[in-house]
């Protein structure tokens, strides 16, 4: 009876995960293309030999990787920090709550547009001019979406700008489903601030940080749409990703099998974070 | 829970299910009718279809009044078009290719055609349309359209692609008389010593703009000519079996390196605002034909058209643009063409060109225009494609990966990254898409 109510759910997922990852699979080891009237073949692991061999490919596992390094304990922090400031009473929290919260709504592609005038080359480009005020003038100004050290900072600050509002809302909403007894009772102990944040409020938000990490984790596993509009793979792959690798490969170069692999290869290795990730932090959950 | 009142329990148990299974009713009464509407009758083969890239408003909305004043003429034959967008243009008519879902009558961008003629998309036109046409046509649109000696496509017009040059700016550098011939073209090394001059009296030091943010198929457009101009090419066309020692070899490299050259030195401005040639920021623009009206109207008399420099074998410059076949899925392949003459006819061929600027494709609509005859302000354009200094994009099924390859190579040696590596993994990488595709054989009879 439960798997009955359970089928729409399980048939979707079937139909739109399952079958494509299996088929992807089977792609990966023939030599499909894009529109070609040549046989199809069976090659076996000849893609996979083929794109580890790479040097783009594997270049864009290790940017995915050091991305979700940066990215993910940044991203969270600084979500967490701004929870914490608007779980305050203060007149306006409304106000900076939505302004937080903003950049979420506008379309990925239309943020990496805006940022690409931003990061605009030369003393008048708008972060330059800023890093300039700032430094007081020791800053040199930089084209900073072809220079191979700051092409993938670059997109990481765009990501993080846009996607901390969401997180933050979430982590919001699980502070206020903190019991306020909990934080009374730390007060008459004796703690101080420093102290209700480690023992009340992370142990309390426990869950939802996990989460949030889970989620960014997988998100930055799939980034593209900066890379695409922002710097098409970088200065010699300096921010090029597994996704706009396989996207290239596709859709580029018609080369689907190759694109195949990629995604296949993706897929094994956000699986494998993520079961890491369970292992070492698992969601308390109540049993009634 | 509290007692449903009386009325509640009314609604709830009598009304309620009665109005859901009349809402039932209607939504299945609605799809009927909907799927009676659009049952409709066998097409009598009366209808063509015609799929078009949506490109600047103008072009579209000149190719659907062609289209509407068509119909109006032949009543007993309607033509419909439907517009794609054009940053997906090429995508799309793949992935519709594969579900063989493809339209009577097909507008593709030019160096596409080979790829659609090798999986058997096209129809030749040589019966179909005219020779008197054929023969009127640019000898660059001829060559652009032709694969294995067949005729596959004809375009309306053709790209034009050259330096803008601020006239004013160029005579303070030194250089009084500009050529106004690919045969007087700037040699390389006076070219660089043009641009360190105007870079001297230039604020930025940025004087030359190169179009770095146009998306990719610019740079296999704009920048390939370099190294045909200096003796290399972007494959050996003499069988489009290997790049190597073409794309990579002593020539292609010494062009890349004087480009990358002029980059290292600050002469070339990003433009990531396009606007760095209207604002008065740089003094030559390499750019086509589409940016004639901003240019005149941002600097009029100023504003001179010259020849890309010489590399060493003479100018060279681009051409192709988007050309019209007939797929094979076409029922009535002889209406097609009338439609296709009736496009290269001379007046639809100059409302078009007055619209996006482009050349004229055929000689008496060349002759009829005010900016492309002798003596117009862009007959340089007509002189490049139809006296040999445009070189056709290579003509291979496989040009999509060499777009991909150069412009990856290009990306690199544009951040200063050693210009013969950058050459040689694009070099590979065609090459072992060549062999991946059994050196694109010919599988079926054209």
């Amino acid at each position: 009876m439960g798997l009955l109510f359970a089928a729409p759910a399980l048939v979707g997922l079937l139909v739109f995960v399952a079958i494509p990852f299996a088929l992807a699979l089977i792609l990966a080891l023939t030599n499909l293309r894009l529109g070609s009237p040549l046989p199809l073949e069976f090659m076996g692991v000849e893609q996979f030999r083929r794109i580890f061999a790479d040097a783009a490919f594997t270049r864009a596992l290790w940017n995915n990787a050091l991305f979700a390094l940066v990215v993910v304990p940044l991203q969270t922090g600084l979500a967490l920090g701004l929870a914490l400031l608007l779980h305050q009473n203060f007149r306006g929290r409304i106000l900076f709550r939505t302004l937080f919260f903003m950049p979420v709504v506008f379309p990925l592609s239309l943020v990496a547009v805006v940022w690409t005038l931003i990061y605009a080359p030369g003393p008048s480009g708008m972060m330059n001019s800023f890093l300039t005020v700032v430094s007081f003038g020791a800053w040199e100004p930089r084209d900073f979406l072809h220079d191979p050290l700051f092409a993938l900072p670059a997109i990481m600050v765009t990501s993080i700008w846009q996607g901390t509002g969401f997180q933050m809302l979430i982590l919001l909403a699980g502070l206020q489903a903190i019991p306020e007894e909990l934080y009374e009772a730390a007060r008459i102990d004796g703690a101080g601030h420093l102290g209700t944040f480690l023992h009340v409020t992370i142990p309390q938000l426990r869950n939802t940080l996990i989460f949030v990490v889970l989620v960014t984790t997988i998100l930055a596993f799939r980034l593209f749409d900066q890379v695409q509009i922002m710097t098409q793979g970088g200065p010699r792959n300096a921010s090029t990703t597994v996704m706009f690798e396989a996207v290239q490969a596709a859709f580029s170069r018609q080369q689907v099998a190759a694109g195949a692999a990629m995604s296949v290869v993706l897929f094994v290795v956000v699986l494998a974070v993520t079961m890491v990730q369970q292992r070492f932090a698992r969601q308390e959950r109540e049993i009634q | 829970m509290p007692r449903l009142t009386r009325y509640t329990e009314c609604v709830v148990t009598r009304i309620r299910p009665v109005c859901s299974f009349g809402l039932v009713l209607l939504f299945a009464f609605l799809v009927a009718c909907q799927r009676e509407e659009t049952a409709q009758p066998e097409s009598s083969g009366a209808t063509l279809t015609v799929w078009a890239h949506a490109g600047q408003s103008s072009e579209r909305e000149t190719l659907a009044q062609h289209v509407t004043r068509f119909n109006q003429a032949h009543p007993e034959l309607q033509v419909e078009v439907t517009f794609i967008p054009e940053r997906s243009y090429n995508a799309q008519v793949q992935a519709a290719a594969i579900a063989g879902e493809l339209p009577d009558i097909l507008e593709f961008d030019g160096p596409y055609l080979y790829n659609y003629v090798w999986q058997e998309h096209l129809i030749a036109l040589e019966g179909l349309v005219s020779a008197e046409l054929q023969n009127d046509l640019l000898p660059s649109v001829r060559a652009q359209g032709t694969y294995r000696g067949r005729l596959y496509g004809v375009g309306m017009f053709d790209s034009g692609l050259a330096l803008y040059a601020r006239r004013s700016l160029v005579r303070q550098a030194g250089v009084a008389q500009l050529p106004t011939h690919p045969a007087q073209a700037w040699t390389v090394e006076e070219f660089s010593h043009l641009l360190r001059e105007l870079g001297g009296n230039d604020a930025d030091g940025a004087v030359l703009d190169l179009k770095f943010n146009y998306p990719d198929e610019w740079f296999a457009y704009a920048f390939s000519p370099i190294i045909q101009s200096a003796g290399g090419d972007l494959i050996s066309r003499d069988g489009y079996q290997s790049a190597d020692g073409t794309l990579n070899g002593t020539q292609a490299v010494a062009a890349m390196r004087a480009l990358q050259d002029w980059i290292g030195k600050g002469l070339v401005d990003a433009n990531v605002d396009d606007a760095a040639f209207t604002s008065g920021r740089v003094a030559l623009s390499w750019a086509g034909h589409w940016e004639y009206p901003r240019y005149k109207a941002a600097w009029g008399d100023d504003l001179a058209l010259v020849p890309l420099p010489d590399f060493g074998r003479g100018s060279r410059t681009g051409q192709g643009s988007w050309v019209w076949g007939v797929t094979r899925y076409c029922r009535q392949p002889r209406v097609a063409a009338d439609f296709l003459e009736y496009l290269l006819a001379p007046e639809q061929v100059l409302a078009m060109s007055d619209s996006n600027g482009a050349v004229p494709a055929t000689g008496t609509a060349i002759q009829r225009s005010p900016l492309y005859r002798e003596g117009g302000p862009l007959h340089l354009f007509v002189v490049q494609l139809s006296e040999g200094y445009a070189v056709p994009r290579p003509q291979t099924p496989g040009y999509p990966v060499i777009s991909n390859a150069f412009r990856r190579a290009f990306a690199d040696i544009r951040t200063m990254a050693d210009v013969q590596a950058a050459l040689d993994r694009a070099v590979e990488m065609i090459d072992r898409d060549v062999r991946d595709n059994r050196g694109y054989p010919v599988v079926a009879p054209p």
